[in-house]
């Protein structure tokens, strides 16, 4: 039997503890078959000298040998009987990072769970809103109202604001370009069918989307994390319903107007700078505006605006329910609301201008 | 057990038009377990939430090694919170970290402890709350009351002089409160820890504290130890610990 007797210092703290690891590691031997600690001259201990004796124990434990402890007063042995659960087991292991096939798998997975589950928002939000109502179901008007106020009424100034500046920035960039044509009272022209076709509803959507799209998603992701969610569906009551559905509707009404709201201001934006800067009489920039102004123009930036207001909806509610793990879940699922939402509304765009491009001319 | 650790004089305290607190008063001696008990609602975290110095008082002192915390600076206010352990109600866990991190997070930001210490100290004090598998899980993957005692395992990472714990054992089974009450007894033979605790366990209180506050519709209405409580006329306290229900219990809520 050979065992290596550490005296422990008088009091066992961080200096102690690492004076007591040091006389440990200096009398350790290959002939050493177990490592005791004597506590003979110790007064007192405190956690950072408990610490020394775990990293004590795990040397033992590396080594394959005994680990104990002798000559303790009273007080010593309640603080190891409290230590004693921790020297007994060696640490958790860390989880094991996945290796590139099972990262493959889990996203093709994750992609599919997705798909899955807002599909079935999907589903649930449709009876809810097209079905339901007709079938004497609840419909919740007065949160609608509520939702066209604060998505609607409340964007209104800044959407404004948004298409009255872009309004005036392409009248100042177009007219350099055209200057050397003569041709300024053009601009007229391009303002309009520009903002009617594209720019109001893509600036109205994008502003409604950070605004809005990001508002929903972190509503419902805490809504998610405090068990809300749960708690409606504890009580029979579909979150499709509830919730969903009357920001639907509202986003529905809300972005169609504000983009309707968006294409004047741009225009207004626009003529702005056409009078005071370049110059035309008021009467000649609202003729020009008025002879380019085509209905199918309008119809096309406002028809995209209802699939602007589902996808920013649908969008936002899908990542908030998807919510995981508190604070920084709402965070992560509001900036990917965000990012997927605007990404949503290029493509959307894009769609609707190919089509009008190769069906309608 | 003579020397005074925090004294509150004449705390009053409002949220708005609303007074929570009406001139509370007493002292925690160094080394004792002191229990704040009282109804719903009475003030009790709000109390707490005062002496860690979270909330500013709007009269009265709470007098901490001599200082009085309404007239700290944010530097000497942030020095005293250092040495205090808090675990809060929801256990405040942060969620970014694992649960082993948030541990080991005031060793890491305050310094004072080797790095090299820092593991076995986290195992060390996620063993004592029982959560020693739990190290490298997340907090959200946590049940709710193994996410309490990762709070209590954080807020004495550091052995901290004087301990906040508020309602430590809510939400906790039976087996694991117990081993809550030896853990905090424990700490306080060896380490001469001075705890206030916040809580609802009639059983932790007759097994651990050494002096209890009552405190009901902001206002104290008993101070003293077990034995002075158990002699006591006050009715509120006497209903307290006999678990007696009140006759006028929609009445209180409504008009409180």
């Amino acid at each position: 039997m050979n065992e290596c007797t550490v005296l422990c210092p008088e009091v066992l703290d961080q200096d102690g503890g690492a004076a007591m690891y040091k006389s440990l590691l200096k009398q350790w031997s290959r002939r050493s078959t177990a490592i005791v600690l004597d506590f003979a001259s110790t007064d007192s201990i405190d956690s950072l000298g408990g610490a020394w004796i775990m990293k004590a124990a795990g040397y033992a434990r590396q080594k394959g040998v005994d680990f104990s402890w002798k000559g303790q007063h009273d007080a010593l042995s309640d603080f190891l009987e409290m230590l004693a659960p921790s020297l007994q087991a060696s640490p958790p292991a860390r989880p094991k990072m996945p290796g590139p096939l099972e990262k493959l798998g889990e996203v093709i997975i994750s992609v599919t769970k997705e798909c899955g589950e807002f599909l079935s928002l999907t589903v649930d939000t449709i009876y809810w809103t097209l079905i339901a109502p007709f079938e004497g179901r609840g419909f919740r008007f007065n949160a609608f109202i509520d939702e066209v106020h604060e998505m609607g009424v409340r964007a209104v100034r800044i959407v404004c604001l948004m298409n009255f500046l872009l309004g005036l920035i392409i009248a100042m960039l177009s007219a350099k370009q055209v200057e050397a044509f003569g041709i300024q009272i053009y601009v007229a022209n391009l303002i309009f069918i520009g903002f009617a076709r594209e720019l109001a509803a893509v600036m109205t959507a994008v502003v409604v989307s950070a605004r809005s799209g990001a508002a929903i998603a972190a509503e419902l992701a805490t809504m998610t994390v405090q068990e809300e969610i749960d708690a409606l569906r504890g009580m029979g009551i579909s979150p499709a319903q509830y919730l969903v559905t009357p920001k639907l509707l509202a986003m529905l009404v809300a972005l169609p107007c504000l983009a309707t709201l968006g294409l004047i201001s741009g225009v207004l934006g626009g003529a702005v700078w056409g009078i005071f800067v370049l110059g035309f009489r008021p009467f000649m920039w609202y003729n020009q505006t008025l002879e380019a102004a085509a209905m199918d123009d309008i119809m096309q930036g406002m028809l995209k605006t209802f699939f602007f207001a589902i996808a920013i909806v649908m969008i936002g509610c899908h990542n908030g329910f998807r919510v995981k793990g508190g604070s920084r879940g709402v965070g992560l699922m509001t900036t990917r609301a965000v990012v997927m939402d605007i990404f949503s509304l290029i493509c959307i765009d894009i769609v609707f201008a190919s089509i009008f491009y190769y069906l309608l001319g | 057990m003579s020397e005074t650790m925090i004294s509150v004089e004449n705390l009053v305290s409002h949220y708005g038009p609303v007074k929570v607190l009406d001139g509370v008063t007493f002292d925690v001696k160094k080394g004792e377990i002191f229990m704040v008990i009282g109804g719903s609602g009475c003030g009790k975290s709000t109390l707490l939430k005062q002496m860690c110095g979270l909330l500013k008082p709007t009269s009265g002192h709470i007098i901490y090694r001599g200082k009085d915390l309404a007239a700290m600076d944010e530097d000497e206010l942030s020095a005293m919170q250092r040495t205090i352990g808090i675990a809060f109600q929801s256990s405040g866990l942060f969620n970014s970290m694992t649960v082993g991190e948030n541990v080991a997070m005031p060793m890491r930001e305050f310094g004072g402890v080797d790095p090299k210490l820092i593991d076995e100290l986290v195992r060390y004090k996620l063993s004592l709350v029982g959560l020693a598998h739990a190290q490298h899980l997340m907090p959200s993957e946590l049940s709710g009351g193994m996410r309490k005692r990762a709070g209590l395992a954080r807020a004495i990472a550091l052995d901290p002089d004087l301990v906040y714990f508020d309602e430590p054992s809510a939400g906790l089974d039976p087996i694991m409160a117990a081993g809550l009450d030896n853990m905090i007894l424990k700490l306080k033979s060896l380490l001469n820890t001075t705890f206030v605790i916040v809580t609802h366990e009639l059983d932790s209180i007759r097994l651990a504290a050494d002096r209890i506050l009552m405190l009901d519709m902001g206002e104290v209405i008993f101070c003293g130890t077990l034995e002075e409580a158990a002699a006591s006329p006050v009715d509120r306290l006497r209903q307290f610990f006999d678990r007696r229900a009140d006759d006028f219990i929609v009445q209180r809520n409504i008009t409180s």
